[in-house]
């Protein structure tokens, strides 16, 4: 006869089993979507001869599509994400203002590519019940850079939360970042929205007089 | 001691640390009711932020000045050719402190392929000039004493930014010193009376590593509201995976921190 301990052991370990992560190899859909996505960028976003304008609406296109921003959002903000005194408004205005912040720095840096190539290396299963493509990006006459995507998989979609470039996590530094930023304008969201706003436009003057 | 350490120097920047220290104060933790609060102060793992944030204003000044001017000088003069057999042979000069240290962290593999890449660099390089061993299937891997440190469990403390030298931690400034009082050709050249080229050797490695990092470093401040702040998480998250000699560590993602 099974005492209670035996049973819950039964339990667990067959949750476990149901729900224990797929092997190492056991989602190649995820490489195919990261290999795929570093494709199209290269292109359409790092194709040559075009405006600058046009870059930052290819990339923003891409970056739309590909990345889950709200998550990204929601990651970067963290605790001030959920914090009782941020409003929805104020979410929304910080993924809009990130996602502009983030389309200004990386379109112009995808104008010196050419003929970078992405090798996956690897798609393990992460902490969260996101997949962790590590890919190598060889360069020309540069030393390869190891690029780490996280993948969340939501029905048959594929979309990217967080991009760690030698061994450095983009959302984490931003977390730390906008924290920082956070507490030094008084501990509020709208202290960070208007640094945002100013480097928002300090970029766009950037990028005109370039 | 040997006598290029200049222990007047050291002493003075000692003490203007400390005095630094005393007038900037450290960073005041959050209440310790709000529980989230600390989490990420401890998380940021910078008690000493007022005295950092000034030596990394002193340090942006000097490099606006000085150190980037000369990287880009570099950069402009020395074609890409002249600069990677730089490259190559301050790489190769280190091959005792990174063979000590693959050595010392249990890595008789790694210390074959230091030991292998310093005999063919110095032998058939010409003095180490031109990295043949790493076409020949030897790549270069760099170590040193902080790595070991870390591998031996001894944890980095607070985050520190040295001057002039910027980002670091108690465990790697130790390190540093160490690989400047132990490095064997350094010691030799003090030996000789040769000072002056354990400076030249010092100098150049600086103007090399900034040269590297002069378009990643612009593209970062360029698009941070606290550069200060980004340095300090990437420097951290980076040196971490150093440590583990690039194996990728998964449990890092943010959403589930473990401190």
């Amino acid at each position: 006869m099974l005492s209670r301990r035996h049973l819950l052991a039964a339990i667990v370990s067959t949750f476990a089993l149901v729900s224990s992560p797929a092997s190492a190899f056991a989602d190649p859909a995820a490489g195919d979507f990261i290999t795929k996505l570093a494709d199209t960028a290269m292109t359409t976003v790092a194709a040559k001869g075009l405006s600058d304008d046009e870059r930052a609406k290819r990339f923003r296109t891409l970056f739309i599509d590909n990345f889950d921003l709200p998550e990204i959002g929601k990651l970067v903000l963290a605790r001030h994400w959920s914090a009782p005194t941020t409003t929805d408004e104020q979410r929304t205005e910080f993924v809009r203002l990130f996602e502009e912040i983030q389309v200004l720095t990386w379109a112009r840096r995808f104008k010196d590519y050419s003929g970078e190539k992405l090798e996956i290396l690897a798609i393990e299963p992460g902490t969260t019940g996101d997949l962790q493509v590590e890919s190598r990006i060889k360069r020309e006459k540069l030393d390869p850079i190891m690029v780490g995507w996280r993948v969340r998989k939501a029905g048959a979609i594929y979309r990217v939360l967080d991009i760690k470039v030698e061994g450095a996590s983009m959302a984490q530094t931003h977390r730390a970042e906008y924290s920082s930023v956070i507490q030094a304008n008084g501990g509020t969201v709208d202290g960070l929205l208007a640094a945002m706003r100013k480097k928002i436009t300090q970029l766009q003057a950037e990028s005109k007089t370039n | 001691m040997p006598t290029f350490i200049p222990r007047a120097a050291l002493s003075r920047i000692a003490v203007s640390l400390v005095s630094l220290a005393l007038v900037a104060g450290c960073a005041a933790p959050p209440p310790a009711d709000d529980k989230e609060a600390v989490a990420e102060f401890e998380q940021l793992n910078d008690p000493l932020e007022p005295m950092n944030r000034a030596i990394f204003e002193f340090n942006q000044v000097v490099d606006k000045a000085l150190l980037k001017p000369v990287a880009q000088g570099y950069r402009h003069v020395v074609p890409a050719f002249g600069r990677d057999r730089v490259r190559d042979f301050l790489n190769n000069l280190r091959s005792p402190i990174i063979l000590a240290n693959d050595l010392l962290q249990g890595q008789p593999d790694r210390a074959m392929q230091t030991a292998m890449r310093f005999a063919f660099n110095t032998g058939f390089g010409a003095a180490g000039l031109f990295d043949v061993a790493a076409p020949g299937g030897l790549p270069f891997h760099d170590e040193d004493f902080g790595q070991t440190f870390a591998v031996w469990g001894i944890g980095e403390g607070p985050y520190l930014v040295l001057p002039i030298l910027g980002p670091s931690n108690p465990r790697d400034t130790v390190g540093l010193a160490a690989e400047w009082l132990v490095d064997p050709l350094n010691l030799h050249l003090d030996h000789v009376g040769q000072d002056w080229a354990i400076w030249t050797r010092a100098g150049m490695y600086g103007v090399d590593k900034r040269e590297r990092y002069l378009d990643k470093l612009d593209e970062i401040e360029r698009g941070s509201l606290d550069y200060y702040a980004s340095l300090r998480s990437m420097y951290r998250q980076i040196r971490a995976t150093e440590v583990k000699n690039g194996t990728v560590d998964l449990k890092t993602t943010p959403s589930r921190e473990k401190r």
